[in-house]
């Protein structure tokens, strides 16, 4: 899997989450969409964990600051659990 | 679960989008699906998209959650799952770990809020033993003691300032394996000290103070599952989000049942689910029952839950399209039935429609039909019964009778009623009755025993308010009761307007309680005669010179309408047997006698009012 299968994926995510239509490109970020806010995230993590069969350490996933490096960090976790 | 649907729904405002929400979120079993349906919510509601009026019913339910846990996203959880359920709440959240003081505070916001029902949540943390796993137990056990009293104390001041319903979690045990088998060998390990004050806390608990059993929902789910440190270090999550969902489920199902009676009548097909087979083609021989087979022994376990759910209080009926002969056979001669005919308060086994067979029950045992459950392992059956009559709730058995006792064990629909202000007033008449009888023990002579009690009664004639007690009491009471003449609400109110009629109450209390109203007599006036039409008494106050009282007043109001005599009829009933002689023992003379009644009467003119020791603070037609 590369960044932009991972994207692909997150996109599905997304779309199931968010009610209006968010296209993820790796800049994008919370800030930039109104409907992902502190709560929505709680639920987002939870539906990216399972749908990549990862598990993200303490407190990392704050450091992504936008889609691609989230993207990265999914990665990352796939290969070093 | 396809979302997809159900957000176009949302998208085109359409009105489908509640129901709908409902059953999805009735189903929803994921933290992540269920906080999705949730944000559907919200956004409905941002769109305008209302609830129809019948979801909906204000006020809103005032609801406080406090405690020692980020309390988000739990109580998005919570209030969704209340609103689903049609009774939306208002929610005031306490901050992270702030109860103590939220609770302590005179000032605090919380007791601003003014909430009928707090949701507390304390912190885990605290509930540990902070001494040596070594000390004695008696000193582990009274630190543990410590913690369940600090909690109760917590919950009493709530009470106190805001008469709320409470309800509080307890404590989860740890899963992981740390102390091994000495874990259990001691009261300091969190394991045994937790478990220990779940216990006190459960037993001690008062009437208002509910508890959410997270020990429990944690092990239902698994202890492995149930913990996310993770969660905690980031969030001050108090659990995975799996345990969250079934937390959040259980908080809304005690906040609803507080509302919400439980179901009374369990309603059973016969083939296929009290036994196996079909006993019209089988035979009484050849149907699957009893210890002789694996699937007879899961027919007969499901029966002998039945059995236990029956002596919880619950009614059991049987609905069968069936000849009845064949289909009460069984019942009577199969040697494996648990059940038997006895047990079963209605029984309906003909080729009418089901539905319809359910619905003619519910007059029979005057209960409503959402008091009614019904099971059934055929689809079509139930699908008959929820389409036609909706209001009955229906649980479809599946295709292995070993998990029926599960299937309704797990149904939630016959929990005993969690206990509300209303039943702990019930409790406590129940206690001062007791503590009256202690006292009856230690007074010498019964005149002071009754002048200690303090007694006074207020004599009313029959007010419109008090029709539908007056009319329960007149229907309900057998034994002491001279005529047994039941009368409607109608009737009672026909009296009420009746010129020639009297018709009064009487309402006790004493020192120890309130009783409520306990005494009706209705009098007919005829010429110069006050015929003693019903005349009837709770037996909760017998001995108490209430009959007495009553009797001075219906003089009274004979006299003040120019009566000079009484006439006092008795209609024997199987059960009213302790009132054959009451006439005769207030006075009155027995003039006629026969094997179906005994009528009496009391001439005016010379009587006297019997002297009690019961206080009259008012008396029937007069002003108050």
């Amino acid at each position: 899997m590369n960044q932009a299968e991972v994207i692909a994926k997150l996109q599905t995510i997304f779309d199931t989450v968010f009610l209006e239509p968010v296209v993820l490109t790796p800049v994008i970020s919370a800030k930039d969409v109104p409907e992902w806010d502190s709560l929505t995230h709680i639920s987002l993590m939870v539906s990216v964990e399972k749908a990549f069969n990862v598990r993200f350490r303490v407190g990392e996933v704050e450091h992504a600051r936008n889609v691609g490096e989230f993207a990265d960090l999914i990665l990352k976790r796939q290969i070093e659990p | 679960m396809d979302i997809i649907p159900l957000k176009n729904l949302l998208l085109q405002n359409h009105t489908d989008f509640w129901p709908q929400l409902k059953a999805f979120t009735r189903s929803a079993r994921d933290f992540e699906e269920l906080f999705l349906l949730s944000s559907l919510r919200r956004k409905a509601h941002a769109r305008n998209l209302t609830p129809p009026a019948s979801v909906a019913p204000t006020p809103r339910l005032r609801l406080a959650i406090l405690g020692g846990y980020s309390l988000y996203p739990l109580h998005e959880l919570i209030e969704h799952l209340c609103e689903v359920e049609n009774t939306p709440v208002e929610l005031w959240q306490g901050d992270y770990d702030n109860y103590i003081s939220e609770i302590m505070d005179d000032e605090s916001e919380l007791y601003d809020f003014a909430p009928q029902i707090v949701f507390l949540l304390p912190a885990e943390r605290r509930c540990t033993y902070t001494g040596k796993l070594t000390d004695p137990r008696e000193l582990q056990q009274a630190e543990a003691r410590r913690v369940v009293n600090s909690l109760l104390d917590l919950a009493r001041k709530v009470e106190e300032k805001t008469r709320a319903e409470i309800i509080t979690t307890n404590f989860r045990l740890p899963p992981l394996h740390d102390l091994g088998a000495y874990r259990s060998r001691t009261l300091g390990s969190d394991w045994s000290f937790r478990k220990w004050v779940n216990l006190e806390l459960g037993l001690a608990a008062p009437s208002y103070l509910h508890i959410c059993d997270w020990e429990f929902l944690a092990s239902r789910l698994g202890g492995l599952a149930a913990r996310d440190e993770r969660a905690w270090f980031e969030t001050k999550q108090p659990c995975s989000p799996a345990l969250l969902v079934e937390l959040a489920r259980e908080a809304a199902h005690l906040i609803l049942s507080l509302k919400r009676a439980p179901k009374k009548v369990l309603v059973l097909d016969l083939d296929n689910t009290l036994w196996g087979g079909v006993v019209a083609d089988d035979g009484l021989e050849g149907i699957d029952l009893g210890d002789t087979s694996p699937r007879g022994e899961a027919f007969k376990a499901f029966q002998k839950y039945i059995v236990s759910l029956k002596q919880r209080g619950v009614l059991l009926a049987v609905c069968s399209k069936n000849d009845f002969a064949r289909a009460a056979e069984p019942f009577a001669k199969h040697p494996d039935m648990v059940l038997r005919m006895e047990d079963i308060v209605c029984f309906k086994a003909n080729w009418e429609p089901k539905s319809e067979n359910i619905r003619a029950m519910a007059p029979l045992l005057n209960l409503g039909l959402d008091s009614f459950v019904f099971v059934d392992d055929n689809p079509a059956e139930i699908d008959i019964v929820r389409q036609f009559v909706p209001e009955v709730t229906t649980i479809l058995l599946g295709p292995d009778p070993s998990d029926y006792v599960a299937q309704l064990a797990d149904c939630r629909l016959f929990e005993p009623r969690s206990i509300t202000h209303e039943d702990a007033g019930r409790t406590s008449q129940y206690r001062s009755d007791a503590q009256r009888k202690t006292l009856e023990a230690s007074v010498t002579d019964m005149a002071s025993y009754l002048e200690s009690l303090q007694m006074e009664a207020v004599i009313s004639e029959f007010t419109p308010v008090d029709v539908p007690r007056l009319s329960q009491l007149i229907n309900k009471s057998n034994q002491f009761n001279l005529t047994t003449r039941r009368r409607s609400e109608a009737e009672v109110i026909a009296v009420m307007h009746d010129p020639e009629c009297v018709g009064y109450s009487m309402r006790l209390k004493d020192r120890f309680g309130d009783h409520g109203l306990i005494s009706v007599v209705i009098g007919k006036k005829s010429g110069e005669t006050m015929q003693l039409d019903t005349w009837l008494m709770s037996c909760r106050v017998l001995k108490r010179q209430v009959e007495e009282e009553v009797l001075n007043e219906i003089a009274r109001l004979a006299r003040a309408r120019d009566c000079s005599r009484l006439e006092g009829v008795f209609l024997p009933t199987p059960k009213n047997e302790m009132v054959r002689d009451f006439y005769g023992r207030m006075g009155f003379t027995l003039t006629s006698e026969s094997e179906t009644r005994r009528e009496f009467e009391l001439r005016l003119a010379h009587f006297q009012p019997i002297p009690t020791k019961i206080k009259i603070a008012r008396r029937a037609y007069e002003p108050s």
